[in-house]
């Protein structure tokens, strides 16, 4: 397949970069030391979240792309989207949901951290057959030298993109009023700028749509929705209870985009970094939609425990912790009996 | 009884119902009231039950008979929904009115109700009432609610009725039980005073079937994790039935009160609760008063926010049928408009996801983000209040009713909500629309084409909500309801998509002297909108032309430099009079929609505002016939002086 070597253009790289420096201010203008500290108190869901998101999500991007004969720069560009932490992205989503937004944000800044260590290790391990397969490709068109995975250069990105999101931090902590205005005009710039790439590559390289195999678009938006399914399904198989369920599957299917677009361009070269930026940008795209889409079902079906979960909450703040709602027998499914994160219980406060 | 999780509770009557819900949700709170900000005391149903037997067997013991009268004076807490199941539970019915009430209303209203037994709220109400006992022979007993004060000399305190109760109860006493297997459908459960907008007080009968019609017909899904807030007045029937449709689902009631209104939506955070629109119109300003104080990014991204929801909302409304159709609307015209409506909404749809998501729901945890209706009644809401909260995302759900039809007619539901309207009549509810001068039906008129649909006239219902008559007033009774139709004397009509429209209120009707007829209410609505304006009133019944008397709001006037230390001050200032002219002039004109003969002749500035238990009803309307007593100089002076200027 011939892909257009020269996706983006000088300007547009800029702009690129400008975004996700934007948007990691954004995430750390909505972060603060406590959320780090958070991490500690509810280390069963963190741990839950981070099996699913540096396990499962990497298995499943491996998997598409050994099932779907992804090539090999799609390929490593979807195991990279696999094994990269979440971004504030999904918090919003789990809020919407009726998710533990706490845990969501546990999540975020616990496998934001872990990423450092986790997404080198699980990149180089998981690539090794694409790697060498590009090296035969490379060596059969004469070329001598060998397709590696940067590994110092994800990491020092992955440390460079980390800055603005301490600069966000310490705006939060300076001015919480403007730290609340960087979040919601980054997330603002953040849609501009996508829906900006995905014209331009549309006006620029019309054909590029239609170019794409159609097994690229199964894999950026399956890579997504299998995330949900798996994440939501694997945490109830541990027991986790519903508003957990839902924070754990956005967040294991929501990955932080822009850290994927810092990666490739900082740590990849041609002819390998068009195609994964593209992949990337369709991720990101697809992933808003899948994403919306769940957050409404999970909004619907999800109503009942939350009024439950809320009302249990409302209840033990204003009558104080040890008020037990008893609620009438037959009135909570099996589930939700005996829940500690719905309250019912004196001795499983949250 | 086994219920589904969203069913009602259904008795055949409130004793029953009470009884029913104790068994129901038995540890689950059903009333709570504030102590602190984030401290409030919860009464289970199973307790609140058990003291409400204990009451009603103190009752019995003081000589309370089955179907007797027995006044509730008070203002919403927990000792009067208390004070109201024992006299449910006794077989009896309550007459309830506010604190606020005046010395000759309490004493027409016991002499009227033939009241031997009543229960004044507080210390104050109790004195008030001994000094009137003098007058009233018939009183025999006031009991105190208030459990803090120490009650003066002959009057009793609740408590002590409680406390005997009980010991009668351990003795085995079980008279209670005896009177509640007593009550008849048909009983009165309250007999309600109107002060009304016009007129003496009427004592509206209201039986046990109303009210449980009432529960089984409001349109709505709870369960017993819904919260209701209480602020409107709980002598007043809209309240008392949001209240007791709570007690139905097992939801808990919450008291709050105007002042701590903000601050216990966010604590509460509500998921239900009756409203009034200017309380609405309250959170309105405010909202905005906060948008204007924030970061300029903030206020640009509400802006943008705001503008995309009105363009998907009205969208939306189009596609689905729910925009205001006050007239017909022919097939080709929204045919060629429905593609325009979808490519907008379409286009619309992702920016305004994310501006809702990101900016609107802000807006909405200003009311504690959990409402999922709130009915506003008891008067019309501004079409621009409305309008806001709906692209804005917090459902004000309009309704309308009467005491009178205890209370609700029709109600908007949130899957069928047209904005601008009431919605279509609730269940088991029949509405005509009839000429008010012929009698004659317009609605429904299989003759005539779209069925009458978009003529106005005078509301009729027919229904189980539908009182029993006003108490002791045959004549006016059979004045009200003819035939089984309740007459309303509120102008209406019915859009093309089958809801209610509210056109004013008939009653109020002004008919100038040529003979035209207007409708003050919605010029007064219309006039409100000017932010100099905070209330005012249209007068000129049998004149040539129309007055209006207006109270100023104060600080705009402070903004556009004209200083003053009071209303008293501004209404000299002769800058002030030729501001308001303007704006008068400005609002109402034919190029905003008013005919010719509805222009403003002359007005006056007041020189004190309207208020709640004068000239206001507690849920601010305008008593016209007080103000009209009360500045009759002034309206005088308004016609005395002038010719009509042309």
């Amino acid at each position: 397949m011939e892909f257009p070597s020269q996706l983006l253009y000088a300007q547009d790289q800029i702009l690129l970069a400008l975004m996700i420096f934007i948007i990691m201010l954004g995430m750390g203008a909505s972060l603060t030391v406590d959320d780090f500290r958070a991490v500690a108190r509810s280390p069963k869901g963190v741990l839950t979240g981070f099996l699913s998101q540096f396990g499962l999500m990497p298995l499943i991007a491996l998997g598409l792309s050994i099932i779907l004969k992804l090539h090999p720069a799609f390929a490593i560009s979807l195991i990279l989207i696999g094994c990269l932490p979440g971004g504030t992205t999904s918090n919003m989503f789990t809020y919407f949901s009726r998710g533990s937004v706490a845990l969501s944000i546990s999540m975020t800044t616990a496998s934001t951290v872990m990423a450092l260590f986790m997404m080198p290790i699980i990149l180089s391990l998981y690539t090794v057959g694409f790697t060498s397969q590009l090296t035969a490709d490379m060596r059969a068109a004469g070329a001598e030298t060998e397709f590696v995975i940067p590994t110092g250069n994800i990491i020092s990105s992955l440390v460079l993109v980390l800055v603005p999101v301490i600069m966000g931090m310490i705006l939060r902590k300076k001015s919480p009023g403007w730290a609340k205005t960087m979040e919601d005009t980054a997330g603002f710039l953040a849609v501009i700028v996508i829906l900006y790439l995905i014209l331009t590559a549309f006006v620029r390289h019309g054909g590029l749509f239609l170019q794409t195999p159609v097994t690229v678009y199964i894999a950026t938006i399956g890579l997504g929705m299998a995330g949900f399914f798996f994440g939501y399904w694997f945490s109830r198989l541990i027991g986790m209870k519903p508003i957990f369920q839902r924070a754990i599957s956005l967040e294991t299917g929501i990955q932080n985009g822009p850290v994927s677009f810092a990666i490739i361009l900082l740590s990849f070269n041609e002819p390998v970094q068009s195609q994964m930026l593209w992949l990337a940008i369709l991720y990101s795209t697809f992933i808003v939609m899948t994403s919306s889409g769940i957050t409404m079902y999970f909004r619907k079906h999800g109503k009942f425990d939350w009024d439950i979960y809320k009302n249990t909450q409302i209840h033990n703040r204003l009558f104080g912790n040890d008020f037990v709602t008893k609620y009438p027998p037959g009135f909570l499914p099996e589930r939700l009996v005996n829940d500690p994160s719905q309250g019912t219980q004196p001795a499983q406060k949250r | 009884m086994e219920y589904a999780r969203f069913e009602r509770t259904e008795a055949d009557n409130l004793a029953l119902l009470y009884g029913e819900a104790a068994k129901r949700f038995d540890d689950m709170p059903a009333f709570a009231t504030r102590k602190s900000a984030q401290e409030w005391q919860p009464v289970t149903y199973k307790e609140l039950y058990r003291q409400g037997l204990n009451l009603a067997t103190g009752l019995i013991a003081y000589g309370v008979k089955a179907r007797d009268h027995v006044g509730l004076f008070g203002d919403n807490r927990y000792e009067w929904i208390l004070a109201d199941y024992g006299v449910q539970l006794c077989g009896a019915a309550d007459v309830p009115r506010g604190r606020d009430v005046s010395d000759a209303e309490l004493k027409y209203i016991v002499d009227h109700a033939g009241i031997t037994f009543c229960f004044a709220e507080t210390k104050q109400l109790a004195i008030r009432l001994l000094k009137l006992q003098e007058e009233l022979p018939a009183l025999r007993h006031i009991v105190m609610l208030d459990p803090a004060a120490e009650p003066p000399e002959g009057v009793l305190r609740m408590q002590d009725i409680c406390h005997k109760g009980e010991e009668l109860r351990n003795r085995g006493d079980r008279k209670a039980e005896e009177r509640i297997a007593g009550i008849r459908p048909d009983d009165l459960f309250t007999l309600i005073y109107t002060s009304g907008t016009t007129g003496t007080p009427k004592g509206v009968m209201l039986t046990h079937d109303n009210m449980m019609s009432q529960i089984r017909n409001l349109p709505g899904h709870h369960n017993c994790t819904d919260r209701t807030l209480s602020v409107l007045p709980i002598w007043h029937v809209f309240e008392r039935i949001i209240e007791m449709y709570t007690i139905s689902f097992g939801g808990c009631t919450y008291y709050s009160g105007i002042i701590t209104l903000s601050e216990d939506m966010q604590n509460v955070e509500p998921t239900f609760m009756a409203s009034a629109p200017r309380l609405w119109e309250k959170i309105h300003e405010k909202i905005l008063a906060n948008i204007k104080k924030s970061h300029p990014v903030r206020r640009l991204l509400f802006k943008i926010a705001y503008f995309l929801a009105k363009q998907y909302k009205n969208s939306e409304y189009f596609i689905t049928n729910k925009d205001l159709k006050l007239k017909r609307q022919p097939a080709w015209k929204r045919s060629l408009l429905m593609p325009f409506h979808v490519l907008r909404w379409i286009v619309v749809l992702p920016w305004y996801g994310f501006f809702n998501a990101a900016v609107l729901e802000r807006i909405r945890l200003g009311a504690g983000g959990s409402l999922a209706a709130t009915i506003s009644g008891g008067g019309a809401l501004p079409i621009h209040i409305d309008k806001f909260f709906n692209y804005v995302g917090i459902p004000v759900l309009e309704g309308y009713g009467l005491t009178e039809t205890s209370p609700v007619i029709s109600v908007r539901p949130k899957l069928n909500l047209v904005v601008g309207t009431v919605g279509p009549p609730i269940k088991e509810t029949e509405l005509r629309i009839v000429d008010p001068e012929t009698g004659e039906t317009l609605f429904p008129d299989p003759a005539c084409e779209f069925g009458g649909r978009g003529k106005r006239g005078e509301i009729l219902v027919r229904g189980p909500q539908v009182m029993k008559g006003y108490y002791k007033e045959k004549n006016l009774t059979e004045i009200a309801i003819r035939d089984g139709w309740f007459h309303t004397g509120d102008l209406g009509m019915i859009t093309y998509n089958d809801c209610l429209k509210i056109l004013g209120r008939s009653k109020a009707t002004i008919v100038l002297s040529s003979g035209e007829n207007v409708e003050p209410e919605p010029m007064e609505m219309h006039l409100q909108q000017s932010k100099y304006i905070d209330q005012c009133m249209v007068v000129g019944q049998d004149k040539k032309f129309l007055g209006l008397l207006v109270v100023l709001n104060g600080c705009e006037f402070v903004k556009n430099g004209i200083k003053h230390r009071s209303l008293q001050e501004l209404v000299q200032i002769p800058e002030a009079k030729e501001l308001m002219k303007k704006e008068i002039r400005r609002l109402i004109s034919p190029a905003s929609g008013f005919k010719n003969y509805e222009r403003i002749g002359d007005f006056r500035l007041l020189p004190e505002k309207f208020e709640v238990g004068k000239e206001l009803t507690n849920l601010f309307k305008i008593k016209r016939h007080i103000v009209s007593e009360k500045y009759g100089d002034l309206i005088n002076d308004i016609y005395s002086n002038h010719s009509p200027k042309k």
